[in-house]
């Protein structure tokens, strides 16, 4: 049972027909006295037919059609990419300091909302975050507490994140209080992100900091 | 794009989010290319039917319903309707690059053949990065076990555990699609 181990972790190239010789003779010789390992080898042998089932029916288009899709399809207002609304949300705010929080859910007009958790970086700060309306652009409200007074250029940043992936939703200071109520119009696909988040970031620094302050999951109201 | 699913950026591009339907083309654009090439037999129509099925789903997204079915499903449908118009269209015969009748005008998939390829691009867009890259590089790219291991940087053994993984993955994440949407059926 000591090769067991070794001997599962081939049987993937082995369903393929990627072995060695060598090696295909030793996995045939364990799987005729295993039966947990040949039933193992039949669900690969399953995944591998269908994969290269697909891979037969698959075929690089030319380079240049997805440009000519793209051209083709008819625009829509509501098309406007998030850095444009980035850029307006981040100017008007003209900030020193921002906060970072994340936001989950996939909803559109009816709205959705998140309570926001604190991080190590402020354990006493807590906030929440609700996105309404029924338009192409709809209100994104965050009420938050116990965030650290911003510094000299320092400012807060909220996100809309999912998975590696985040794309601002506007940025905010916050004074002694410790509170802030701020409301930004985003467009209606904000809502689609999974997750909210707040980060602190510097003013002279263009990068994305990691300084994560709250964060939460949204759900559909 | 990656790991976001399908019917997120579905609704994503029922917003207007170009750089979703980007995302779907990715994933599907070269099994809608395949198709049309296998079963329409030129490539001027094979790319006619790639930038009909997108525009359709570009411009039909609202409606897309995720508890009907799975966004595969819905560009599956739209990709067989797509082709069988084309297909009526040109008022000919149509046969495989091996000769085998295509189906016909009002057929569908008869062999189920073609659904279970979009259910099976589905998952694969699911994997994980590392998972997905070796099933690629194997499967569409056709490198040996060796030749992956020099392209990633990868000891072999390690290239050899994780196609083990990953098929497995793959096979894990089938049965959960079949599981789910069987159960809502």
């Amino acid at each position: 049972m000591s090769e067991h181990p070794d001997t599962r972790n081939l049987l993937g190239p082995y369903v393929m027909g990627n072995l060695e010789p060598y090696e295909e003779r030793e996995v045939e010789v364990h799987l005729q006295g295993c039966v947990s390992c040949r039933q193992e080898a039949q669900e690969l042998r399953l995944a591998h037919e269908r994969l290269a089932d697909l891979a037969y029916s698959t075929e690089a288009p030319p380079e240049d059609l997805e440009a000519r899709v793209m051209a083709r399809i008819p625009r829509r207002e509501a098309g406007r990419r998030l850095p444009i609304w980035v850029a307006a949300a981040a100017a008007a705010f003209c900030v020193l300091a921002v906060l970072g929080v994340f936001v989950t859910p996939d909803l559109f007009g009816a709205g959705a909302a998140a309570t926001l958790s604190p991080t190590g970086r402020a354990p006493d700060a807590g906030g929440q975050v609700s996105i309404r309306g029924t338009g192409e652009n709809m209100e994104m409200r965050l009420e938050a507490w116990g965030l650290p007074a911003c510094k000299s250029e320092q400012y807060y940043e909220l996100w809309l994140v999912e998975g590696d992936e985040r794309v601002s939703a506007g940025s905010f200071t916050v004074g002694q209080s410790g509170r802030v109520d701020v409301r930004l119009n985003v467009p209606r696909f904000a809502g689609s992100y999974p997750k909210v988040g707040v980060t602190a970031e510097y003013d002279k620094d263009p990068r994305a900091s990691d300084a994560k302050m709250l964060s939460g999951e949204l759900h559909e109201l | 794009m990656d790991r976001v699913e399908d019917e997120v950026l579905v609704r994503r591009v029922a917003s207007g989010d170009e750089r979703a339907l980007s995302g779907l083309y990715d994933r599907y654009a070269g099994l809608v290319y395949g198709t049309g090439m296998r079963y329409l037999g030129d490539r001027g129509t094979a790319e006619e039917l790639v930038q009909d099925v997108f525009t359709s789903v570009w411009k039909n997204a609202a409606g897309f319903d995720p508890a009907r079915a799975s966004f595969a499903t819905w560009v599956y449908r739209i990709t067989r309707n797509r082709a069988t118009d084309l297909i009526r269209r040109r008022k000919a015969r149509v046969r495989t690059v091996d000769g085998e009748p295509l189906f016909e005008p009002g057929e569908t998939d008869p062999s189920g053949a073609l659904s279970q390829n979009f259910d099976v691009a589905a998952a694969l867009s699911r994997l994980t990065p590392v998972h997905r890259e070796v099933l690629v590089l194997a499967y569409f790219h056709g490198l040996s076990q060796r030749e992956i291991s020099d392209r990633t940087a990868t000891p072999l053994g390690t290239v050899k555990s994780r196609t083990t993984a990953a098929l497995r993955a793959l096979r894990e994440t089938m049965r959960f699609d079949e599981d789910r949407w069987s159960a809502d059926e």
